[in-house]
């Protein structure tokens, strides 16, 4: 006699779980759950039913007379995080044959931060997130597994809730996170074809479970930022001794006295604030899920009238209708404002410490005089009062909306057909306002004015179709085609205006303008691209012992050439569960060992629109004021041929639970090999053009990832568990055009990452006596920067010539290993967590240092870095004479000032919590299920740094290498840097998290 | 779904926009805005000035001026010579210009407006075969051809194939399509063309001739692919300056030297051919007009060549010095501007080239020689001020003075921190501005090159926007040089109506005209024209030629290409006196240049050697 039982099997969070095993008890009988955790069995009358599921606590369950049963499982605390997001899926992850890595919310939330990319630094392994802004509210790049291409993106692909994401990571709320998975390698990505080449961010949100009761949380925190380090910048006596040793300005500015002691830094930061606060309701009925969310995220700098406001709010649905048909809608929107981004630091940095803010009859100065220069003074206080004055203000809106509908197709059973509709909106204003005289020596310099606004458009529609089987219990299949078409649309446009009528209109009306309006054609933008793609996937495992994915996807898209436009590409991945094999079964420590094997082929079409196009750029001129034209000459070639650029990944992982799954981990290996990149080539003068898009050139990157967690230790009352991941990668460039292995005009080597430093080599000061100083540096004196001379020498040893463009070396950036760790102790209810990241070896490239920052001149004309200098009673210093050669107005050579070991750990956050007992009656009486109060420091200190023990500073870069520096093209924009943005802060916050 | 993957850019132009009319006047547009990018940047300037008779490095010059000295402080090399900067702008207009050639016939523009593109092809080519020697006619589809092939490779020309088929065709062609009235203000008229051709031709026959055995590059022969010799080029650029001369076309002389100069009468009838802006439109003036961070398409050529005033100070007592006011501040006029302290004149300048500064209005109408109070620009310095010999000066008082003249009683120079002493300037008995004499001059204080300074309209009551680039017109051709390139061919042989003499005096005879006395800053109503016709030597030759040129056109960056063409570089620059670098340095010091005969090409620069392929070392001039 067979009866038929469904049910559905929960987990703690009474959420269904997919993929959780019931069995017959005693026979070969069972089935897996399906999406919701729902399941449909025949047995015999009177069994017992097995569930299992790894990471939870197997339970036996006598089937009896019930033909409907619930089944609620208990976490396994010791287990392994089960299910991953794998894109147009989940998986268990002892299913997985990819390279994924995954963190969950509240882990993640352990750094309190404004955006997701702040919080994952350092938490994942293959996963290289810098800082390239310090101002707040600022997002972080992201790497994974290293550069692949040399002018299109090297960013990952953003998929929130399942559609590829328009907006910008800053718009995404991190209390509104569930979790993050990160697909690495081709065999993961695959499914999301030419966007997914660089690596893909899974963002999924909160949700509402089934049954769930209403449930209110808040969680918030507050505290001040301060700033880390100030700049090192000399102070007067300091800079006097500097200035009179350089012997160039020996009469002081008018505003100048030797005997004054200005600390400008100090009159220039404030105390800054962080603070969050959010309000999530979920919960569920029978067929249905919700959860919304509010947040609000208030970040103030130290750099005055800087600071970021986000508001956001989200929705999510989830509706059953019938047996056949589900639908829901997923809604993430914000509003945020940035501003203050117009106050730079380079003039108060620069501004000499001999100068007084205040005149002799003790009125404050509006500019001051150095011997060359005259700055306007921008302290705090000139700030706050003018309020109002002087503004840069960017308000963002954006909407992120998913739709979707499933329909279960009847008389085939796991046979599902979903539509995704995405659609996005975004859009930014910016408006900037300078009053007259504001920010300018000159106090009658016009006012000035601009906005700018900017909308982007994006849908994308998705069909899919799944097929969801077991077949005679051990043969898993899932099968899912895929057809989408997605668009997006972007335009900005700008404008500005000089002399407005009155400082009330700021950038509100700028037709009250006395001068002149421009629309500049340089600053209107339009593009619209599209993509069409096909995919098929094809995933089958064999009584959870061996796995295989396979996928194939075709992607066309608008950006390349036609004939190009479409690339297939294939990807297969293996997966062999090693600890299930019975041979395994006597080795006890071992509770899950699996090997994974994969290979597959993603592409890139990240460039501009129009690149295969050529194009014109522009030239104003005036004839006189007779007439005023634009010109137009060509500044890029068509490229008729213009295709995708791919990418070939191999990939080798080993994921292990070893003593009761007490030690975890996985360590992997890849090679990715990318080829036909699409360069944008230089050409030389001579082709009378600047440049084209070609596909050229070949890079690799090997890496190797190690990921461990660890319950080291465990009682009734205390608990100690620790976390580390390492990774490395090398990357090289392979070839670039034919015959062409150094293109010197963009620091790429054959051979060498695509991140090099192409300068000269710093290997010390001229001393005096050392021999051939006049040949190797005509002009020179003694103290000033030695660089390594590659030329040859006579038959006396004399070099045949003088240091010169050939002696260029070629320096790696590339560190030899980074990773992050994490560690929590608990002692009954207080825990004390901390979350580091470190970096061994590589270049930190600091322009404060180097000569296109203007702060390291030595010579006495404006401020300078404080730094130890050559004099003839301090030969041993790493910095050049004062007032020796120069370059420009700098030292020559001062460029190799500027080049740092990277290395650093760097403790990111410490945190200590308590929880408050939940069985605790007045907790119960308030009706609280949860609170927990904790404290946090962030960015409390720096070890093993050499350019932190120099200098002071947090050694994190803080721009790209065409910002905040006086000169910006003399580093490529890829490179980060350390420069005059607003200094790394320390904070300080106190938090709350409330559940009722 | 194909429709999405099609494209229509809405914000930006394809090349196939110069097929069409607007297309082509918009080419023709862009060629003068790219003489922004050579003339006005002051890196290029350096390069035409520094290592000359006329400039030297001064106190802040970095490298980019040192090693243009020659002096020792440096060598010239492909990454530091900063003639990249002709080399950058030169090569993408002339594509520009093979293209609006090239697809002039299918749209049907006038034969006139090719002629503005024939011409700055021409002028390209000629600048760059005068600077680096050959260069390539064939950018990467075929000689002069508009280039869509994205060539790395290049193939350098030979400097007689540069002339002959690179430049004067098109400047031939441009003389007989060109309008004799401007288009536009400034735009291209047969005059111009007729200029240039005769300075091609006349450098071409110097090259021709040879006559200090300077090597070129590519080798080639001293032979005219078209079978003339030298003297026929020399006859050609005398015939051709003359018959400019006789058909001007609206162009012609101002009354006075100081004229030509004078801000307020910029872009005059003898301006032939200038890189403009405007202080009406920061958009068409290509640079802020607030502040020049130094690069183009700003005009910051005029900061090279002045020094810092800034720091002259004044009394505000007249009991003891206390040197407390800053009575010169940086002002946005045209003897001040911004200081940059990057050149200086050389003593031989001063001395020499502008020896007669009585008769002759041109060291008046070239230099700024008096600093002059400016304490009533808001925001005003009240009270009274006290300058040398503690005597009361008001606004619009001289400072500082640079003499014309060695005085008869000796200058005393007080010790630093005494009165005056800041800057190292000198005091005489009465005076109440201080003094430098012609010999006291040295690398930081030196008199300025009033003719590039800066003039501004909107600067009211106050000082101005002194720190932005110049917004006047920078002045490239001049409807004088002709003169003198008639004069310099008659001197190599020419003949014809009017002597190498006859030709000059011109010239002289209209810098003995004043109407004001620029650094007096007064009325000035003389005429010597007969003293300086009269001084003119009777029987003139090339170095006179020179140094006539160097009094008309001092500090404008003709001169040395003026010495190579010549080949008298190492001859009349070959050593200089200047004072030191400190304040108080009044000694001149002789410096002796190292001027070797490869240095008469400048290096192929690094950005091109970097992104090319093929055999760079080839490519490279000898010696670099």
């Amino acid at each position: 006699q067979t009866v038929s039982v469904s049910g559905v099997v929960l987990d703690e969070n009474e959420m269904g779980l997919p993929g959780a095993s019931v069995q017959e008890k005693g026979t070969n009988n069972g089935v897996v759950t399906g999406l919701d955790g729902d399941f449909r069995i025949d047995v015999r009358e009177g069994a017992t039913l097995v569930v299992s599921f790894i990471g939870f606590v197997k339970q036996e369950i006598l089937v009896g007379n019930q033909s409907s049963i619930t089944i609620n499982m208990k976490p396994d605390v010791s287990a392994l995080d089960e299910v991953v997001v794998v894109g147009y899926g989940t998986m268990r992850q002892e299913a997985v044959t990819g390279s994924v890595a995954s963190i969950g919310g509240d882990v993640m939330r352990e750094v309190a931060s404004a955006n997701i990319t702040q919080a994952l630094q350092g938490r994942l392994p293959g996963v290289d997130i810098s800082q390239t802004s310090s101002q707040p509210g600022a997002t972080m790049q992201i790497r994974i597994r290293g550069n692949r291409s040399l002018t299109a993106s090297n960013d990952p692909l953003i998929v929130l809730n399942g559609i590829p994401f328009a907006g910008s990571i800053a718009d995404i709320n991190p209390e509104d996170i569930e979790s993050i998975d990160i697909l690495k390698d081709a065999s993961a990505t695959a499914i999301y074809g030419s966007r997914g080449a660089n690596g893909v961010v899974l963002v999924t949100t909160k949700k509402g479970f089934k049954g769930q009761k209403a449930k209110i949380s808040y969680s918030g925190f507050h505290g001040p930022r301060t700033v880390f380090s100030p700049y090192p910048m000399m102070d007067g006596p300091e800079f006097l001794a500097m200035r009179e040793a350089a012997g160039l300005f020996e009469n002081p500015g008018a505003s100048e006295s030797n005997d004054v002691n200005t600390d400008w830094q100090g009159l220039f930061y404030q105390t800054g604030t962080m603070s969050s606060h959010d309000v999530n309701v979920s919960g569920g009925g029978e067929k249905s899920t919700y959860s919304f969310g509010l947040g609000y995220y208030h970040d103030e700098g130290v750099v005055p009238t800087q600071q970021f406001d986000r508001i956001s709010m989200r929705a999510a649905i989830d509706q059953e209708i019938g047996s056949h048909l589900r639908i829901g809608f997923n809604s993430n929107n914000n509003f945020n404002t940035t501003q203050g981004s117009q106050v730079g630091s380079y003039g108060i940095l620069s501004m000499s410490p001999l100068a007084s803010p205040f005149d002799a009859d003790g009125t404050r100065r509006r500019t001051i005089s150095m011997p060359m220069d005259d700055t306007w003074v921008g302290t705090r206080e000139v700030l706050e009062e003018l309020d109002g004055q002087w503004l840069n203000e960017t308000r963002t809106y954006a909407t992120y909306n998913a739709l979707y509908a499933e329909l279960k197709i009847p008389g085939i059973e796991g046979l599902k057909y979903r539509a995704n509709l995405g659609l996005d909106y975004r859009q930014t204003n910016n408006g900037e306002f300078t009053a007259r005289g504001v920010n300018s020596p000159n106090p009658d310099t016009e006012s000035f004015a601009a906005v700018g606004n900017s909308h982007n458009f994006h849908w994308i529609m998705e069909n899919l179709i799944t097929y969801d089987r077991i077949f005679a219990d051990k043969h898993i299949v899932n099968v899912t085609a895929l057809y989408a078409n997605e668009q997006n649309k972007f335009y900005s446009s700008r404008m500005w205006a000089r002399d407005i009528a009155a400082n009330q209109f700021q950038f509100y009306n700028l037709g009250h303008s006395d001068g002149e309006i421009q629309i500049n054609p340089n600053d209107q933008n339009y593009q619209l691209w599209g993509l069409s793609s096909l995919m098929g996937r094809v995933m089958y495992s064999y009584d959870d012992k061996y796995m295989i994915s396979a996928t194939l996807r075709s992607d066309g898209s608008s950006r390349l050439a036609p004939g190009f436009k479409w690339h297939t590409y294939p990807a297969v991945s293996v997966g062999w569960n090693i600890g299930k094999e019975s041979f395994m079964s006597n080795v006890s420590q071992v509770d899950m060992l699996k090997l994974r094997l994969g290979y597959g082929q993603t592409s890139n079409q990240a460039i501009a629109p129009y690149a295969t196009l050529g194009g014109l750029g522009i030239r104003p001129y005036n004839f006189g004021n007779e007439a005023f034209l634009t010109g137009y000459f060509v500044n890029s070639l068509p490229n008729p041929n213009l295709g995708w650029e791919y990418s070939e990944t191999y990939n080798v992982g080993v994921d292990f639970g070893f003593f009761n799954n007490r030690l975890t981990g996985s360590l992997e290996y890849y090679i990715t090999n990318t080829k036909d990149i699409l360069l944008g080539v230089n050409l030389p003068a001579t082709s009378g053009v600047g440049s084209y898009t070609a596909n050229i050139g070949e890079t690799q990157n090997k890496g190797v990832e190690l990921a461990l967690n660890g319950l080291i230790f465990e009682n009734n009352d205390w608990s100690w568990e620790a976390g580390v991941n390492i990774y490395a990668n090398r990357n090289q460039l392979v070839s670039l055009a034919s015959g062409q292995d150094r293109d010197e005009g963009n620091w790429w080597f054959v051979g060498h990452p695509i991140d090099v430093i192409f300068d000269h080599q710093y290997v010390g000061l001229w001393q005096e006596g050392d021999p051939h100083r006049d040949i190797l540096e005509p002009g020179g004196n003694v103290g000033m920067i030695k660089v390594k001379y590659t030329g040859g020498y006579d038959d006396e040893g004399v070099p045949t010539r003088a240091v010169g463009p050939d002696d260029r070396q070629i320096l790696d950036l590339q560190p030899n290993f980074m990773g992050g760790f994490n560690t929590r102790v608990a002692y009954k209810n207080f825990d004390l967590s901390i979350v580091g990241t470190f970096k061994s070896g590589g270049v930190l490239i600091s322009t404060l240092h180097s000569s296109s920052g203007y702060l390291n001149l030595m010579s006495g004309r404006r401020n300078n870095v404080s730094v130890d200098y050559w004099t003839p009673e301090n030969t041993e210093a790493r910095y050049p004479a004062p007032g020796g050669l120069a370059s420009g107005d700098n030292p020559k050579y001062g460029s190799t000032l500027g080049y740092f070991d990277a290395s650093y750990l760097k403790i990111r956050t410490m945190t200590l919590g308590y929880n408050f007992d939940n069985a605790s009656n007045w907790m119960t009486k308030a009706g609280m299920s949860r609170l927990r109060v904790y404290g946090a420091v962030q960015n409390p200190f720096v070890l093993f740094s050499p350019f932190n023990r120099e200098t002071g500073l947090d050694p994190e870069t803080n721009s790209f290498g065409d910002q905040n520096a006086a000169i910006t093209n003399a580093i490529p924009s890829r490179l980060l840097t350390i420069g005059t943005n607003a200094p790394a802060t320390r904070n300080f916050i106190i938090g709350l998290n409330l559940t009722f | 779904c194909t429709d999405i993957l099609e494209e229509q850019p809405r914000s930006i132009f394809e090349p196939g926009f110069f097929q069409t009319e607007e297309g082509i006047l918009g080419g023709i547009t862009s060629m003068y805005a790219h003489l922004r990018y050579i003339y006005g940047q002051a890196y290029y300037y350096n390069t035409t000035l520094t290592g000359t008779d006329e400039a030297t490095y001064a106190q802040s010059a970095d490298q980019n001026f040192l090693v243009m000295d020659l002096s020792g402080q440096g060598d010239i090399d492909p990454n530091n010579s900063r003639a990249d900067a002709l080399w950058g702008a030169a090569f993408s207009n002339i594509n520009t210009a093979n293209g609006i050639i090239e697809f002039a016939p299918e749209v049907g523009v006038s034969e006139a407006l090719v002629a503005e593109a024939r011409f700055f092809r021409a002028f390209d080519y000629f600048l760059l075969v005068q600077t680096f020697g050959g260069v390539p006619l064939d950018l990467g589809s075929g000689e002069l051809a508009f280039n869509i092939e994205p060539s790395r490779t290049s193939v350098r020309n030979t400097v007689p194939e540069v002339y002959t088929r690179g430049v004067f065709p098109d400047m031939l062609q441009a003389i007989e399509d060109l309008p004799i009235a401007p288009r536009l203000t400034g735009t291209a008229t047969k005059t111009l063309a007729r200029l240039y051709l005769a300075k091609a031709y006349l450098t071409y026959a110097w090259w021709l001739e040879n006559p200090n055995d300077i090597p070129t590059y590519p080798e080639a022969q001293r032979v005219d692919p078209d079978g003339h010799d030298a003297q026929w080029y020399f006859q050609q650029a005398y015939n051709i300056a003359t018959e400019a001369i006789d058909n001007p076309g609206g162009f012609g002389l101002q009354e006075t030297f100081y004229d030509v100069n004078l801000a307020q009468n910029d872009r005059n009838n003898e301006l032939l051919l200038y890189a403009d802006h405007t202080e009406t439109s920061e958009f068409y003036n290509g640079g802020s007009l607030t502040w020049g961070n130094g690069g183009a398409p700003d005009n910051f050529a005029g900061w090279m060549m002045t020094w810092n005033y800034t720091v002259l100070r004044s009394s505000s007592t007249s009991s003891t010095w206390t040197g407390n006011i800053e009575s010169v501040r940086r002002e946005a006029i045209q003897a001040t501007g911004r200081p940059w302290t990057r050149m200086a004149p050389t003593i031989g300048a001063i001395t020499n080239t502008f020896a007669d500064k009585t008769n002759d209005s041109r060291y008046d109408g070239t230099f700024t020689t008096v600093y002059r109070a400016n304490t009533d620009r808001t925001p005003v310095i009240g009270g009274p001020m006290y300058n040398a010999n503690l005597v009361e000066v008001q606004a619009g008082d001289a400072i500082l003075t640079f003499l014309d003249d060695e005085p008869d009683q000796a200058i005393n120079y007080p010790t630093p921190a005494s009165l005056g002493g800041n800057i190292g300037a000198g005091i005489l008995p009465g005076r109440s501005d201080f003094v430098i004499s012609p010999r006291g001059i040295s690398r930081i204080v030196y008199p300025g090159l009033w003719k590039l300074g800066p003039y501004r309209t909107d600067s009211g009551t106050g000082l101005g926007e002194p720190n932005a680039g110049s917004t006047r017109p920078y002045n490239i051709a001049k409807f004088s040089e002709l003169y003198l390139i008639a004069a310099e061919a008659a001197v190599k042989g020419a003949t014809g109506s009017r002597s190498a003499r006859d030709l000059v005096n011109v010239l002289r005879a209209r810098a003995g005209v004043w109407r004001w006395d620029n650094n007096g800053n007064q009325e000035k109503i003389v005429d010597n024209s007969a003293e300086m016709v009269a001084a003119t030597p009777a029987v003139i030759d090339i170095n006179y030629i020179l140094a006539e040129r160097s009094r008309e056109y001092y500090g404008e960056g003709y001169r040395w290409y003026d010495l190579i063409r010549t080949q008298k570089w190492e001859e009349l620059a070959g050593t200089y006196q200047i004072g030191g670098m400190n304040y108080g340095d009044h000694t001149p010091q002789t410096i002796t240049r190292t001027i070797r005969p490869f240095h008469y090409l400048r290096p192929i620069p690094i950005s091109q050697i970097d992104a090319m392929e093929g055999d760079k070392v080839l490519y490279q001039n000898p010696g670099y």
